[in-house]
């Protein structure tokens, strides 16, 4: 996937003066995710971490080390081991579609190979507030009749 | 986080045809109410919910002129969009560096 909307999209390429697999390491165990994902003093704590598409990314935060709310909650969609991550707060941990204020979105992180170390990209692709609208616009009942129906024509002109 | 709270309204307010369409228009400079009303095919009471969506998000400044209500664009609050695009790149930005220093540290103890 390389569309990128550059009025809603934002990338990011850095080179990091590591080994892939130690970066890879950084992001998927939870104990030393949770030492960077937020900006000291804040503490993160990683609630779920199961790194495989459809598994669970929660995380919460504390600006005392004691109270601790909510912060990220999302799920994995692509994992290539070692290579790629990708997840997306547009559902949540238990797959239920959610709406997180201000929109949603669904960040891409590559794991390269480079003579320095690991040549890292995040992508991080926002909803479009504008699209709820014509969603609407559009009728969620009607749109779900219209696939409904070019599916049962379908199945029925393979079964006639 | 009160930025955000306001970025919210901004989206909501964005989030409708008809509201879009007034932006647009006063984008082009200042209208009065019934000015703006008058492209769409809806009673002026409703129509007058959409300025006040407008107008507590801040996008839209209303000030009555004699008998006729004026609105006007505020493009700074427009422009919180951008801000907050940029500040998420801050967000990642942050996060980048601060996984680099993080395994550069793992390679190399000191």
């Amino acid at each position: 996937m390389t569309d990128i909307d550059p009025r809603l999209d934002l990338t990011l390429d850095r080179v990091i003066r590591a080994p892939r697999d130690v970066v890879w390491q950084a992001w998927t165990d939870p104990a030393q995710l949770a030492q960077w994902w937020v900006p000291a003093p804040t503490v993160a704590r990683v609630e779920k971490l199961d790194v495989r598409p459809g598994g669970a990314f929660v995380t919460s935060m504390s600006d005392d080390g004691a109270a601790f709310v909510p912060h990220t909650d999302s799920v994995f969609l692509v994992v290539d081991d070692g290579a790629r991550l990708v997840f997306s707060n547009a559902i949540d941990s238990s797959w239920h579609p959610a709406s997180p204020e201000p929109v949603a979105m669904t960040a891409e992180i590559v794991f390269d190979e480079h003579p320095d170390g690991t040549e890292y990209r995040v992508v991080v692709r926002h909803a479009d507030p504008a699209a709820r609208d014509r969603h609407e616009q559009l009728g969620f009942y009607d749109g779900w009749g219209a696939v409904t129906g070019a599916l049962a024509a379908l199945a029925e002109s393979r079964a006639g | 986080m009160a930025k955000y709270e306001a970025l919210d309204e901004v989206f909501v307010a964005l989030a409708d045809s008809t509201r879009r369409a007034v932006i647009r228009r006063l984008g082009e400079g200042p209208a009065s109410v019934s000015e703006l009303a008058r492209p769409f095919a809806i009673t002026l009471p409703s129509f007058l919910k959409h300025v006040r969506v407008l107008e507590s998000s801040g996008l839209v400044r209303t000030a009555k002129s004699g008998r006729v209500r004026m609105c006007t664009l505020d493009r700074e609050r427009l422009a919180l969009v951008d801000g907050w695009l940029a500040e998420q790149r801050h967000v990642w930005e942050g996060r980048t560096d601060r996984l680099a220093a993080f395994v550069t540290e793992l390679k190399e103890p000191s």
